[in-house]
């Protein structure tokens, strides 16, 4: 079902600036890292950074799919309309990154304790299989429950090695709150399960969220 | 200053680094080998892997004889160390 209540173009608006600015930090946090990474070459900053370049990109694909549905709601595009309908790229591209980005981010703080070989292997036929139930059933609430069954897994998975070694710090719970965030508004891809009151207030928290480790990464990337 | 101070991968390269700072950016690699507190075998693998990275590089000089001493990359490296492990700290990495 289309998100009606985004044809409203104040909404839009604000959608489009939600994601602008989320994706704008998401990417300067990816190249403030490079340089400790090209030095280092750490696996932890590796994987660190590359959650937030996937995030971005499926902060971009997550608004592509949003304007794509808006089309064909407010156009008589028949053409457009069966181009998606065979292939609904915004949406399996946001969940292949999401997916990614949830993968990476958990990977960074476990990486010590849990060594996967062929990583990225397995991160990406994850990632190929919730975008293909994504492209199979063409809905975004199927993408979002697997998302957050992937979310779900990974918490309790981090929580198990985590809790061995260190207290639970501010950061796993920013952590946590991110990727929880990333979860809700996705909920704007589908109909009105949250007001979008409430839906906006999220967007700022989450905002305030990417914004904080933003700041931190800043710190040490002068 | 010479011995080895932390035992991860980094502080390693950071201590082997320094080592070549202290002496004037210019030392052989038998007392490289002694002050860096490594066994053979794990100083081979780092200098091997500081070379391959370019943190490093091997100078002969009219006599034969081998000199090590850090590049432009090496030394962005020991400026640049205190960010890198504040970073991985900070971000629990």
């Amino acid at each position: 079902m289309p998100p009606f209540h985004l044809i409203d173009p104040t909404k839009l608006a604000a959608e489009l600036g939600y994601t602008l600015i989320v994706v704008f930090l998401c990417f300067m946090i990816y190249f403030k890292t490079r340089e400790i990474y090209d030095l280092s070459k750490h696996e932890g900053i590796n994987y660190f950074r590359i959650t937030f370049l996937f995030f971005a990109l499926a902060y971009i694909f997550r608004f592509l799919h949003i304007l794509s549905m808006l089309v064909e709601l407010t156009l008589d595009a028949d053409s457009f309309r069966e181009i998606s309908g065979i292939f609904p790229f915004p949406l399996v591209f946001n969940g292949y990154f999401s997916t990614l980005a949830i993968l990476s981010l958990t990977y960074s703080i476990i990486w010590k304790k849990l060594q996967i070989k062929h990583t990225l292997l397995l991160f990406n036929a994850i990632a190929i299989l919730i975008s293909g139930i994504a492209f199979i059933s063409r809905s975004p609430f199927i993408l979002i429950l697997a998302q957050a069954l992937l979310l779900i897994f990974t918490i309790i998975l981090t929580c198990y090695f985590y809790m061995k070694s260190r207290k639970f710090s501010q950061l796993f719970i920013l952590y946590v709150l991110f990727l929880l965030f990333w979860v809700v508004n996705q909920f704007a891809l589908g109909p009105r399960f949250i007001p979008f009151e409430i839906q906006t207030a999220f967007q700022i928290i989450s905002i305030a969220v990417i914004g904080i480790i933003y700041y931190k990464v800043a710190k040490w990337t002068k | 200053m010479d011995k080895i101070r932390r035992r991860d991968r980094l502080g390693m390269i950071f201590d082997i680094l320094d080592i070549i700072r202290h002496h004037h950016n210019s030392i052989k690699p038998t007392p490289l080998l002694r002050h860096s507190n490594l066994s053979s075998q794990s100083f081979s693998e780092y200098f091997n892997e500081l070379l391959e990275k370019g943190f490093i590089k091997e100078i002969t000089d009219e006599n034969g004889r081998k000199f090590i001493t850090l590049t432009d990359k090496g030394f962005k490296y020991l400026e640049k160390y205190k960010l890198i492990s504040g970073f991985i700290e900070e971000f629990e990495l």
